[in-house]
């Protein structure tokens, strides 16, 4: 009895705990993908202006020898969807305690980010294009090349993200930071949607 | 990095008992500190050198364009480059560092929070905004820079740029995530102090309009690096630049200016706010006005007509509303004067200074807007930004006079402050009118390529303009050096104490300087002002009006 009024007594005279520090993560990482967003969307932007010049000139917008297909651009805009679904899995999976199934989550949507850059890369490879080959090249070039540059801080962001909540407790803080992770990817994946459109279908 | 923030209840065990390994000291307690504090302080110290440097080279290229005929500093070439590097770093590296700066080492303060939501990032911010601003302003040593000749060094000026407005945006949602997730329990957002909610807004569209300015640059740098310069190379770089120190965009690095006077007025009136809640739809719709990416493709420095759109519609009327809240604010505070019982404190003085040129320069966005004027592309859009920067500036001043001991642990000398914000308001007014009234006879920015142009009126009446404004601006920085020396200096007298102002927020809870960690503990939050409800009217406080 002696001991636990001792440590009754401790626990009064303890600190208060340090106050809850409410989505911090997610709120920056909410502010940073929108950020990332206007980045993108402003280079969509001066596309779609070019572009509209171009063709009030009476021009054809693409050179004559480029090779801007169809499927690798539409593969990549199925790939990305699907990761909207493993990654919203990852989400469920760690608000269910599931550590397995949150695993083989990250990992197919980790999977999927390598093969949409692996298939824009090869959609480069097929565009017969180089950048400085003209200005419509370079400014495909540069989007899709920060999209993937996005893509790939996604990629990083998930890892580190599911490193902190697999190796510890899968809810708290270190599930915040993956719900941020999962914030981002999907402004990723919303953002190469415009991409898609703008560049791929429009041509 | 040592990170050396700290929670509230660590800190003041910390301070009970000894640490087992000493704390870092010296250059490594500065390069290695994630406290808001500390990197607060050198955004400010750092900003504020800038800024005197933009400003003398700024001065210089005035006395160049004040006798274009005779004896030249620069040459006309090298006259338009310095020319922007004295706009480019007198916004990314003076006023919109200046203002971050404080808001990273005070709003933690004012919301009660023991840290920034990010001091970490901060930190990482502040050293990648100093090397990398370093660089942009290096490079025109070697040919870089808008308007560069040595193609490499212009890449790396829009590279080193680039990396400057990360480390802003960065930095900006730092502190904006502080004021949405790490406010005091009871500290709803409507009670948020004026300076934090001005940064929550006006933070919030930096961070949508800066990523648009880095697009425009990361694409010129890709064309400057593989392409054929189908976006004019480096002579058309700054108009990726340039339509930020144009309305509407301008006025939103303004908001913050805003904010700080809005902190400072009531607690030199000893009153409440009047209208808490109208201020912060005032500097909420200052700040969503001011988001000008919009408008970018009008503002064509090359001597390109704007684009018609612009000017026939959305930006005029957006031009006309932009005064709406500056001029509700100036009610307000005016009510709020009026109703107290005022002390003429520091602070105050520089406030109404700072409100003063914010004013005259959104109310000259007005005559911009004005079709038949044909102010635009002339000097008086140059005197207009003049006075919203410098505006901007002494509202910094101000409020580094204000928490003066919350950041240095100290009350800065009235008479320096007093004298030196004086000479950079007058110097700030000297060199705006005569560019505004040479605007209006015809002078093209210089910016536009036609150095010293002149469309219409007498040559050198126009020329004396520009001496008078060059001399101006020596003043503004005359007076930016006095309030340098001030900083270094200190009140005489006993120590500050807690509260030297009676302030009505709770930064003024908590010692001077604070300890890591912020606050040992807070009093009940109940308003926006929960001082000057202990001290004045606890009974009748009523939230929001006098």
């Amino acid at each position: 009895m002696a001991t636990a009024s001792a440590e009754l007594e401790i626990f009064s005279e303890a600190p208060p705990p340090p106050p809850a520090r409410p989505r911090v993560l997610l709120i920056g990482s909410a502010l940073l993908s929108g950020s990332a967003a206007m980045l993108l969307f402003t280079l969509i932007a001066l596309y779609a202006q070019i572009r509209a010049d171009v063709l009030a000139g009476g021009d054809p917008w693409l050179p004559g020898e480029a090779n801007l297909q169809l499927p690798p651009g539409s593969m990549g805009m199925v790939t990305l969807a699907m990761s909207l679904v493993t990654a919203a899995w990852i989400v469920q999976a760690l608000r269910a305690g599931d550590r397995t199934h949150a695993l083989l989550a990250f990992a197919v949507t980790l999977l999927f980010g390598a093969a949409y850059i692996n298939i824009t890369v090869y959609g480069w490879q097929q565009l017969g294009l180089g950048i400085a080959d003209s200005t419509q090249a370079l400014l495909i070039y540069t989007i899709t090349g920060l999209h993937v540059a996005m893509t790939g801080v996604g990629m990083l962001f998930l890892v580190v993200m599911a490193f902190r909540a697999l190796g510890g407790q899968l809810t708290g803080r270190a599930a915040e930071g993956v719900l941020a992770a999962v914030l981002y990817w999907y402004v990723t994946v919303g953002a190469f949607a415009v991409v898609w459109y703008a560049i791929t279908i429009t041509k | 990095m040592t990170v050396t923030e700290a929670p509230p209840a660590e800190a003041v065990e910390a301070a009970a008992a000894p640490s087992p390994s000493a704390p870092p000291a010296g250059l490594a307690a500065v390069v290695g500190s994630g406290d808001p504090r500390t990197v607060g302080k050198l955004f400010v110290g750092t900003s504020l050198l800038f800024l005197l440097a933009s400003g003398v080279i700024g001065a210089l290229v005035g006395f160049e364009q004040a006798d274009s005929a005779g004896e030249q500093i620069f040459g006309a070439d090298t006259a338009v480059r310095m020319y922007t590097l004295h706009s480019t770093a007198g916004l990314f590296l003076g006023v919109m560092p200046l203002l971050l700066g404080l808001a990273t080492a005070v709003v933690p303060l004012q919301v009660g929070a023991p840290t920034l939501a990010f001091p970490r990032a901060s930190a990482a911010a502040y050293w990648t905004w100093l090397v990398s601003g370093g660089i942009a302003l290096a490079t025109y040593a070697f040919d870089g820079g808008p308007f560069g000749t040595d193609v490499d060094a212009v890449g790396l000026y829009v590279a080193a740029l680039i990396a400057v407005i990360v480390a802003l945006a960065v930095a900006t949602s730092s502190v904006v995530t502080t004021v949405l997730t790490l406010r005091a329990p009871g500290m709803s957002l409507r009670r948020a102090p004026l300076f934090s909610w001005s940064m929550l807004v006006a933070g919030t569209v930096w961070l949508l309009v800066l990523p648009v300015v880095a697009a425009g640059l990361l694409l010129a740098y890709v064309d400057l690096r593989y392409g054929d310069g189908f976006l004019g190379g480096p002579a058309g770089l700054y108009n990726r630049i340039a339509w930020l120190f144009w309305q509407p965009t301008l006025y939103v690095v303004a908001v913050p200016a805003l904010g700080i006077i809005a902190d400072v007025v009531p607690v030199f009136a000893r009153r409440r706010h009047q209208r808490h809640r109208a201020a912060m739809v005032m500097l909420g719709l200052a700040a969503a006005l001011g988001f000008g990416a919009w408008a970018q493709l009008g503002a064509s420095v090359d001597g390109g007509t704007p684009a018609p759109w612009l000017q026939d519609g959305t930006w005029n009327i957006v031009s006309y509303l932009a005064v709406i809240p500056v001029v509700g604010l100036l009610l307000l505070w005016t009510a709020t004067l009026g109703t107290g019982r005022v002390r003429l404190g520091t602070p105050l003085i520089l406030a109404v200074f700072s409100g003063l040129l914010v004013f005259l320069g959104v109310a000259g966005g007005v005559a911009t807007a004005i079709e038949s004027l044909d102010l635009d592309g002339t000097t008086w859009m140059t005197a207009q930004a003049l006075l919203v920067l410098l505006g901007a500036v002494v509202a910094g001043l101000a409020g580094i006079a204000f928490w003066a001991p919350k950041l240095y642990g100290k009350l800065l000398p009235d008479s320096l402050v007093r004298l030196g914000a004086t000479l950079v308001t007058l110097g700030a007014l000297a060199a705006a009118i005569p560019l505004a009234i040479s605007g209006t006879m015809g002078q093209q920015r210089l910016v536009a390529g036609n150095f010293g142009g002149v469309d219409s009126g007498d040559v050198s009446t126009v020329e004396t303009l520009n001496l008078v404004s060059a001399i101006g601006l020596s003043v503004a920085v005359l007076g930016a050096l006095v309030v340098g020396l001030a900083m270094l200096t200190r009140r005489r007298g006993d120590g500050p104490g807690d509260d030297p102002w009676d302030g009505h927020t709770l930064e003024w809870t908590t010692s001077s300087p604070p300890p890591l960690g912020n606050f040992a503990s807070l009093p009940e939050i109940t308003s926006e002002a929960p001082l000057y409800d202990s001290r004045y009217a606890p009974a009748t406080a009523t939230e929001g009006s006098a």
